[in-house]
């Protein structure tokens, strides 16, 4: 298992959002994590990725346990967080948030082989290499963002709702990266909100409601599963 | 809000005008007696008194801003001192009475504060803080240097407002004062301004989606907080009967805010309650230590420090939080009053106004 | 990267940076061709010095947040050291003229004080402000500001409690006759400063955007949870820049110890003046405090060299207001943004 989660609490202040969630991921897996708003998808990848403490609950990864690691000691595991917002460094061009994603490693040569993947990735950024992340379009800054994340040479990717604020057009391009990653051997965990287009391109699935994991099982199957069309489409 | 009416109680109707809870007015009155009682009837320490109740008097003034919208007034004192040279320079020049002087230098403060209203009005927190602390340092500035008006460094003399040696009558005055201006801005901020200056301080664009009209209710908060200032002001000169451009520093400003913050942002009362035992305590330290000098100044900015970081509610934070919640029935209304709820505009209620806007 | 287009240049010109950085070259020119040429020296060295202190006060604020209101105490701290540094070296000098101290005292002086500058700076954020940080985010630009507040009574009056309030000052740095540029005569102390403050301002300037430290700390100014999430620690880049912007702040303090004797309000001023800065260059912008260290003291020259001695606080701080009404977010925009003020 890279990932395990075990019985995971997590919330805000005095608000529980998460409540006894378990999950794992394999290595090589492409996982969804689906459901509707407000559910905790987001909360937990924010747990799992150091940024919020958990109230309870374990987070092994690679078999170590990372649950209160801060987000830097989990970035330098090998876990890779791309959050909706994408917290990108605006006012950093795109060549230099690049690098600030490789940040942790300090192999030069590995750094240049990591460029190379992420521009041949997304051949849109070597155009754009110079321009400012905060000038871009929405499209290019969830490209910039993947590529930051992938920078680091990371072994498990977390992409936080990769479709939000897209163009359907933009959307598909970027799940097309995603698809590429994954046949390179990549691990991705994905929340998404769009629960059709989700569970079509990734291999396994969880259905998360109120911070509780309901279902879990293979994509194909969970988009057959009754409660979830009822639930996510309205079927 | 809802209206509790007071119970029949003429004393707790009286009270609740006076926006006064029981404990709270036998506190004033217990004030009211210290300088007939030794050791207080002494001269030195009724000073010390005069100079704590004016501290509480502005701490009071400056937490109108400061804790209902959010944004620390910096350059307060100096506006303190522009009510003061007003009156003093009329009283010098044209011979007006002191009593008419402190309103007149309370109207000049007003019409600053109308003005660091207005050009605040498009500034957040501490581009506003530190606006008016601009226009402190510039009037400081102005009163160094326009010496044929305020004689500069050297001191502007006055008279005093009442002529006997004893100071006294002095303390009885700027404690009326005191509570007259605790009565004026808690009336103000009882009503439901208070709760629309709550909400802009927590969040101004949200405020202004709710239907509160920020400009007018800052401008208003600002006038008032720098009227009263100002009238304080007035006092000042004709109580130490001399008048330096020194009045006007930013150390004075900090002083009253660490009252002010100390005693618990937002809850007007807090600052006065501890400015008398903090005061009087700074100048214990500073007269019987008097080898030591600044000893009493890093006292308190430790405890500043100590109180923004581990309790930044302040005093009255730790007083409602173990007294005001008691299940003692006596206790209960020593502190609460006859309305039986604490009467101040709680946070939540603000966030509430926030997230349901009035129609 | 250093074309120059037309179109730009036109651009650059009409915006509030290139009006007034226009306004204030043809202000020190008209001034220079007026009064002589010292207005322009003096402005110039003084800011120099300027620079150093609100680069400092711009980084606090641009990567922590902190609307800094000690940070003329960390000059004072600069004062102090520098002066029971010299003293010492100094009656050592006035006996073995030749030695090699005499070319060499100033120097160690001036990095002495920045090393206990940037040591108080750790200190006050192991102290204070990471407590603050621990317990509560909540409104932490008016908290962190309060705290300021009280770190600068503290160190004010702390010195006068263990160093007396008297006037610390020596003489002078360097002996020798001054130079002559344009025909004004400039002390070798003032020169000196001037040059120091280039050369830190320069290193300074290479630091933050060359090396992968620099761009760790803007990169926490501009995102924080960014740059948690490429791993970067976060109290490490705190500590740094504080200790930086304190370091920054004494070495103005040192250099200029023959003009400003150590006293325990003598960083009021520089505080002002910094503050001044900060505001018109746009808070958190470090290259445009450079800019704008430059204008203030033009204008501060200006006011004394027109209006008289004594006006350098009406004048500055009125332009400042009228300029923060029409421009609350400074002259130069935000070049290194932190987060936002909420």
């Amino acid at each position: 298992m890279l990932l395990e989660v075990k019985n995971l609490n997590a919330g805000y202040g005095f608000l529980q959002i998460l409540r006894e969630v378990s999950l794992t991921v394999d290595r090589g897996e492409y996982v969804a994590l689906v459901g509707p708003n407000g559910a905790g998808k987001s909360t937990t990848l924010r747990t799992i990725a150091g940024l919020l403490r958990p109230m309870s609950g374990e987070i092994r990864f690679k078999g170590e346990p990372i649950e209160g690691l801060a987000g830097n000691k989990v970035a330098r595991q090998g876990i890779a967080y791309v959050s909706e917002a994408m917290n990108l460094f605006v006012n950093m061009t795109v060549q230099e948030n690049l690098s600030m994603g490789a940040y942790t490693l300090r192999d030069k040569g590995l750094r240049k082989d990591r460029l190379e993947f992420v521009y041949a990735l997304f051949p849109r950024l070597v155009e754009r290499q110079n321009q400012l992340a905060g000038t871009m379009s929405g499209g290019e800054r969830k490209m910039l963002a993947i590529g930051r994340g992938l920078m680091s040479d990371p072994e498990l990717l977390l992409v936080d709702e990769p479709s939000f604020g897209l163009a359907p057009q933009l959307t598909e391009s970027v799940f097309e990266s995603l698809n590429a990653l994954k046949k390179r051997g990549m691990t991705i965990m994905l929340v998404e909100q769009n629960v059709t287009k989700a569970l079509a391109v990734t291999d396994r699935g969880y259905v998360l409601e109120n911070g509780r994991i309901e279902l879990e099982g293979r994509s194909r199957e969970l988009a057959c599963n009754d409660h979830v069309r009822k639930v996510f489409l309205g079927v | 809000m809802e209206k509790t009416t007071p119970s029949g109680n003429p004393l707790d109707r009286l009270l609740d005008l006076l926006c006064l809870t029981p404990l709270g007015i036998s506190a004033l009155i217990l004030l009211a007696l210290l300088p007939l009682i030794p050791p207080f009837n002494q001269e030195y320490l009724i000073r010390w008194l005069i100079s704590a109740a004016f501290i509480a008097a502005l701490s009071i003034a400056f937490d109108f801003t400061a804790g209902y919208i959010g944004i620390v007034n910096f350059g307060y004192c100096a506006i303190m001192g522009l009510g003061g040279y007003t009156s003093a320079i009329l009283a010098d020049r044209i011979g007006l009475t002191p009593w008419l002087g402190m309103l007149a230098g309370a109207l000049a403060a007003a019409v600053l504060g109308f003005v660091i209203g207005i050009v605040t009005l498009r500034l957040r927190g501490i581009f506003a803080a530190c606006l008016a602390w601009f226009f402190g340092l510039a009037l400081m500035g102005l009163a160094t240097k326009l010496m044929w008006l305020t004689r500069g460094p050297l001191g502007l003399r006055v008279d005093r407002l009442f002529a006997s040696s004893s100071n006294v009558s002095f303390y009885y005055l700027i404690l009326t004062m005191m509570v007259i201006i605790y009565v004026i801005t808690r009336w103000t901020t009882r009503t439901k301004m208070g709760l629309a200056f709550k909400a802009i301080g927590q969040n101004m664009e949200a405020a202004r989606t709710s239907g509160i009209n920020p400009v007018f209710y800052r401008i208003v908060n600002f006038t008032l907080s720098c009227m009263l200032a100002g009238w304080l002001g007035g006092f000042y000169a004709h109580f130490y009967g001399i008048l330096t451009p020194d009045v006007m520093a930013t150390a004075k400003t900090v002083e009253v805010l660490a009252v002010a913050y100390i005693g618990g942002r937002g809850s007007l009362w807090g600052g006065a309650v501890i400015a008398f035992p903090f005061i009087c305590a700074m100048e214990l330290v500073r007269s019987s230590l008097s080898n030591l000098p600044g000893l009493n100044l890093v006292i308190y900015g430790l405890l500043l420090m100590a109180v923004m970081i581990y309790y930044p509610g302040g005093f009255a934070q730790f007083f409602d939080t173990y007294f005001r919640r008691t299940r003692s029935r006596l206790l209960g209304y020593l502190v609460n009053g006859g309305r039986n709820r604490p009467d101040a505009i709680s946070d939540r209620q603000a966030a509430a106004i926030i997230s349901n806007p009035i129609r | 990267m250093w074309k120059i287009e037309p179109d730009r240049l036109l651009r650059w010109l009409k915006s509030a940076a290139g009006i007034s950085i226009l306004t204030a070259v043809a202000a020190a020119a008209m001034a220079t061709m007026d009064r002589g040429p010292h207005v322009l020296v003096n402005a110039v060295v003084m800011g120099g010095m300027l620079a150093l202190v609100s680069m400092g006060l711009a980084l606090v604020f641009g990567v922590m947040n902190i609307p800094m209101f000690a940070h003329g105490e960390y000059f004072m701290i600069g004062t102090l050291v520098a002066y029971y540094v010299f003293t010492p070296i100094n009656t050592h000098i006035s006996t073995h003229p030749d030695s090699m101290l005499s070319a060499l005292g100033p120097l160690i002086t001036i990095v002495a004080a920045m090393l206990v500058g940037a040591i108080a700076g750790v200190a006050s954020e192991v102290l204070v402000f990471s407590q603050l940080r621990k317990r509560s985010r909540e409104n932490w630009v008016m908290n962190s500001f309060l705290l300021t507040v009280g770190l600068s009574v503290v160190l004010i009056n702390g010195h006068q409690l263990f160093f007396g309030a008297d006037f610390k000052g020596i003489v002078r740095f360097w002996s020798g006759a001054p130079f002559s540029i344009l025909d004004v005569f400039i002390s070798r102390d003032r020169a000196m400063a001037f040059f120091l403050a280039v050369l830190v301002v320069l290193s300074f300037w290479l630091f933050i955007s060359y090396t992968r430290t620099g761009r760790a700390i803007r990169a926490v100014s501009q995102d924080e949870t960014g740059a948690l999430m490429v791993g970067i620690g976060l109290n490490g880049i705190l500590m740094l820049t504080m200790a930086l912007s304190c370091a920054l702040a004494a070495v103005a303090g040192a250099s200029l110890l023959f003009m400003y004797p150590s006293y325990p309000s003598v960083g009021l001023e520089p505080l002002y003046m910094a503050w001044f800065v900060v505001i018109i260059a746009g808070l958190g912008n470090v290259l445009g405090a450079v800019v704008g260290a430059f204008i203030v003291s033009l204008l501060k020259v200006l006011t004394v060299e027109y209006i008289g001695s004594g006006w350098d606080f009406v004048v500055p701080s009125a332009l400042i207001i009228v300029i923060l009404v029409f421009k609350p977010s400074g002259l130069f925009g935000s070049e290194v943004r932190g987060i936002l003020d909420k």
